[in-house]
């Protein structure tokens, strides 16, 4: 994860770019190192540095790695033109690569050759079995093709390998709640939570999961992941206040009858619901009255 | 008997400083050397890589057990311990395996050489250089006091017995350059370098054992975790944080 600095500095080195105060290097190199997703920015700052031959012979060997970066954002902008021509140079200069060979497959992928583009990734695999951005690729590829089930199949394979990569549990975990398939989808969701246990997103998402399963035990821990996501940012997650307020209420309305711990749960429910309120007044202080609507057909609000 | 001895400038300017100088040197070269030895090729092999990636995750479920349900916690345990087809149970007839494996494997122990003899070879080479060059004489004070223990350990080429052991040759001042150095590689040459030499020593000893040896033990330590759900602690704290949020 990009850390705060990290981040000021990339949008501090843009806007600098952007105004046409050099600094370009730099803010490639950052670029790269964070894995950012700024394919425009790079396209056109990685032209310009790579169109100048005094600048490009300033780069010496670190000029490969930027034909390598450029060409992928290239792919990214729909220009498979410049793409071709810097992966040509680039295979020229290193025949018989591996990198190389990726990106020429990310080529074809980007030219929606689906097969050649599978018997590229399969061939490149042969020599490699372990190389986690191919197998990543496949399942990338699966997936444009709408392929859904084959890319389930694809990352399960990927993940029986690299279990640790809590980046494919977190695209599994979004797959399966796209085709709600929620038992799974919170599995993937706690094998996150153990890896990285102060992320409060995955708190949230987990309590969106076991909330839309339904059923009063996992409405009691839904209720307790939105608490935890509030206590992890401060009470200042607007939605996960909104899931303390609605599970109450549909728990209240699942156990009517029975007055089981009720001390405990009005407090943090009407806490939540005055917070929301506060929050609201500040924020959209035009919706105060459907938000107090809602809260008191929810029977939470006084 | 401690008299003090006056130690010539000249042995700091022709012993000491050059023997540093001369072990960077030899380092960074090392260093270099290992770069373009080492075989292009690492294939890791997927035995080993799922079984780190095993482990990580083991270690994960461990750390942040408290965090999921008890439920889910306890089927991931049998999902690891599992006697059976469990990940990380190991049988006993295969905890042999990985080491005779190694040295039957020539890619791996071709490897392995390869770096022991960079490691090893410069090593003797500057340590009979010392002795050869800078024995019989002292080299230099160490500032704290020692027993008469270390005698024979540093002060190796002087034959005085009367001398305080304090006053130590150059050849102690080669093994303190050796271990000392490693922090001034990691400045300059950044890290993993191939000069750490007793860290990689100490891997070389557990190597053979490594994925067996930790996957039992990551079993047993996972067997041992007590669940203890720390979900409903999160619902007061939460109250608190709203309380002073609202208040």
């Amino acid at each position: 994860m990009v850390s705060k600095t990290e981040e000021e500095q990339v949008n501090r080195l843009e806007g600098q770019v952007e105004n046409g105060g050099g600094g370009e290097w730099e803010y490639l190199c950052l670029v790269r190192k964070l894995k950012l997703r700024r394919s425009f920015n790079v396209l056109k700052y990685g032209l310009s540095i790579l169109n100048n031959p005094k600048k490009r012979s300033a780069l010496g060997s670190e000029e490969w790695t930027l034909y390598e970066q450029v060409a992928i954002a290239a792919m990214d902008c729909q220009r498979l033109d410049l793409a071709k021509d810097f992966i040509k140079i680039l295979a020229e200069k290193f025949p018989e690569s591996k990198r190389v060979g990726r990106l020429e497959a990310l080529l074809l992928e980007a030219m929606d050759l689906w097969e050649e583009a599978e018997k590229a990734y399969s061939s490149l695999l042969e020599d490699n079995e372990l190389d986690p951005v191919i197998h990543k690729r496949r399942v990338a590829m699966a997936k444009a093709q709408g392929n859904i089930s084959g890319a389930i199949e694809w990352l399960n394979k990927y993940l029986e390998i690299f279990m640790a990569d809590h980046d494919a549990w977190r695209e599994l975990a979004e797959i399966y709640v796209s085709l709600q398939m929620y038992k799974q989808a919170a599995f993937c969701y706690e094998e996150l939570i153990l890896s990285q246990p102060t992320i409060p997103l995955y708190h949230l998402a987990y309590a969106d999961v076991l909330y839309t399963l339904g059923g009063l035990e996992n409405l009691h821990m839904a209720k307790k992941y939105y608490a935890s996501t509030t206590d992890l940012t401060g009470g200042k997650n607007t939605r996960a206040l909104f899931g303390i307020c609605l599970c109450t209420s549909a728990i209240e309305q699942l156990t009517k009858g029975r007055n089981k711990d009720d001390k405990e749960n009005s407090q943090l429910a009407s806490l939540s619901a005055t917070a929301l309120e506060k929050d609201y007044k500040q924020r959209a202080p035009n919706k105060v009255s459907l938000l107090a609507s809602t809260l008191r057909s929810l029977k939470l609000s006084s | 008997m401690a008299e003090d001895l006056v130690l010539d400038t000249a042995i700091r300017d022709w012993v000491l400083i050059p023997l540093s100088v001369v072990m960077v040197l030899i380092g960074i070269l090392r260093y270099f050397v290992s770069k373009l030895m080492r075989s292009s090729n690492q294939v890791p092999d997927p035995k080993m890589v799922k079984e780190g990636q095993v482990i990580i995750r083991a270690r994960n479920l461990r750390a942040a057990a408290n965090y999921i349900p008890a439920k889910s916690f306890r089927a991931r345990r049998v999902y690891f311990n599992n006697e059976e087809n469990g990940l990380l149970y190991v049988p006993k007839g295969q905890a042999q395996n990985p080491q005779a494996q190694m040295f039957s494997d020539p890619n791996m122990a071709m490897d392995m050489m390869k770096k022991n003899l960079s490691m090893i070879i410069p090593q003797t080479l500057t340590y009979a250089w010392v002795n050869f060059f800078f024995s019989g004489f002292v080299a230099a004070k160490i500032p704290f006091p020692l027993t008469q223990r270390f005698r024979s350990m540093l002060q190796n080429g002087i034959d005085l017995s009367t001398v305080d052991v304090s006053y130590v040759s150059s050849r102690s001042w080669y093994f303190l350059n050796l271990f000392g150095l490693r922090g001034l590689f990691s400045l300059i040459l950044g890290e993993e370098n191939a000069t750490d030499d007793t860290q990689r020593m100490m891997q070389m000893s557990g190597f053979g054992f490594d994925p067996t040896k930790s996957l039992g033990a990551e079993k047993d330590s996972l067997d041992i975790v007590q669940h203890e759900w720390a979900l409903p602690k999160f619902e007061r704290r939460a109250e608190a944080v709203l309380k002073k949020l609202v208040s």
